[in-house]
């Protein structure tokens, strides 16, 4: 049995006296697609930023990778490609040159021929010499998934994917997901959107204010059921962390 | 380093909003000086040419505050500095990076303003324009080094454009003394003082140490 992906004990964000995120536990299998849901404000975003490195915990223990990296947070940064709710990218550089630029950082060592490849899987070669500032938001999405793959990353971790685009990008991008994890990608999103988590997810992380519940598959992949645990947890935030902790 | 570099001056490249505002800048600077301090003999010109050294550094620094204010402005636009952060390396090549691409820029309004000195208080440079450069390249690896650092810790707090110079301008003391000294002596009796020299030289290696390693913490959140 391979070890999980990420490894999460007690893990907590203060932000001086205010609490993104109250102590977690959590563990993500490898080739798992873990979902975030919960309200603006819950803690996803904080969580998302703890798993990439960019961020580091005021308390508990975090492991990411199953390269035995442990602790060291370059280590983690160099195994996971981070979608945030924005892009990355810079406007006044093209969709290629921002790749490279990812590329270049990520020590790729033919970052142009990667860069390539990239918006050729994507299909966004005609876009490539388009200044990154005059693309479209779906356009800009595909290419923000791009960066976060141009190191081939065993872990993605996507802040808000859908949101901003239309029903057809929004598509579009649900099936690259599932392309990616079929592919055997370890990958948590956060999102609103119910009914694309409960289409994707293995199993789901629901955070209300800081408080956690990890809801097993059988919910994960059930709208209702998902709706419903999403309203209790709105309702009553320091129940829903009570006896589902994994 | 090198990434980060071919990025910053391939955007200025396509803006040429930083160094145009520095240049500009640092013109208007040496034009206020001419008319409020005339070099003519009637006009005190003996005690002006005293002071040219330190009205030169002072467009230096103020040019150069105004562009390390926009030096990582320009991160900030889609979280691109959460997408430097994210670079698995040791952070302080990054912040290399971002310091070259200012100095690259600095060095150039240098020599556009040292240029337009020369000809506002008749400044004959030719004879020591070896000397000058490297005492302004020596000023200038101090003023991106240091404010490289600052500018990435102003750029997350709310008044950055006033956070800055509130952050550098007392740390650049001895960059300023160095420079002003070496300068003066140049151009007053044709030697550079090598204290003057050393203190340049040792506060830049330090400043340069000590954002090199300070850096994986500024890039934090």
């Amino acid at each position: 049995m391979s070890p999980p992906a990420i490894v999460a004990r007690g893990l907590e964000k203060r932000f001086g006296a205010a609490v993104a995120l109250r102590p977690l536990d959590l563990e993500v299998a490898a080739g798992e697609l873990v979902v975030v849901l919960g309200p603006n404000g819950a803690g996803k975003t904080t969580l998302l930023r703890m798993l990439a490195g960019l961020s580091r915990p005021s308390a508990g223990h975090l492991e990411v990778g199953a390269d035995g990296s442990g602790g060291d947070r370059r280590a983690r940064r160099r195994g996971v490609g981070l979608v945030a709710h924005a892009s990355l990218l810079y406007p006044a550089l093209t969709a290629r040159e921002n790749l490279v630029l990812a590329g270049r950082l990520f020590g790729v060592p033919d970052a142009e021929g990667r860069a390539d490849a990239l918006l050729a899987e994507a299909e966004l070669e005609a876009c490539a010499s388009q200044r990154a500032g005059a693309l479209s938001r779906g356009l800009a999405q595909r290419v923000a998934i791009a960066r976060a793959l141009v190191h081939d990353p065993p872990i993605l971790l996507l802040d808000e994917p859908f949101s901003g685009l239309d029903p057809r990008a929004a598509e579009a991008l649900e099936a690259r997901l599932a392309g990616l994890h079929r592919a055997g990608r370890t990958i948590v999103a956060s999102t609103h959107d119910l009914e694309r988590a409960a289409s994707l997810a293995d199993r789901a992380l629901l955070l209300v204010r800081g408080f956690a519940a990890l809801l097993p598959r059988e919910v994960a992949r059930s709208r209702a059921a998902l709706e419903e645990r999403y309203r209790n947890g709105l309702a009553s935030p320091p129940r829903l962390a009570v006896g589902v902790r994994p | 380093m090198w990434a980060v570099l071919w990025k910053d001056l391939l955007i200025e490249w396509r803006s040429r909003d930083r160094v145009l505002a520095m240049g500009v800048f640092a013109l208007l600077v040496v034009v206020i000086f001419h008319f409020a301090a005339p070099a003519g003999p009637a006009a005190g010109g003996e005690a002006t040419r005293e002071h040219l050294p330190g009205l030169l550094w002072v467009a230096y620094v103020f040019a150069a505050i105004l562009g390390l204010n926009r030096a990582f402005a320009l991160e900030l636009e889609n979280e691109a500095l959460s997408g430097l952060a994210l670079a698995p390396g040791e952070r302080g090549w990054i912040y290399l990076g971002k310091a070259a691409a200012s100095l690259v820029l600095l060095v150039a309004v240098q020599a556009l303003a040292a240029l337009a000195f020369a000809l506002a208080f008749d400044l004959d440079l030719v004879p020591v324009l070896l000397p000058f450069s490297g005492i302004a390249l020596l000023g200038a690896l101090g003023l991106a080094s240091i404010g490289t650092l600052f500018s990435a810790v102003a750029v997350r707090t709310s008044y950055r454009e006033v956070m800055l110079p509130l952050l550098l301008l007392p740390l650049l003391v001895p960059v300023l003394l160095g420079a002003v000294r070496a300068t003066h002596g140049l151009l007053a009796e044709g030697t550079v003082p090598a204290d003057a020299l050393r203190l340049l030289a040792v506060t830049d290696a330090v400043f340069l140490i000590v954002s090199f390693l300070g850096f994986e913490y500024v890039l934090d959140e």
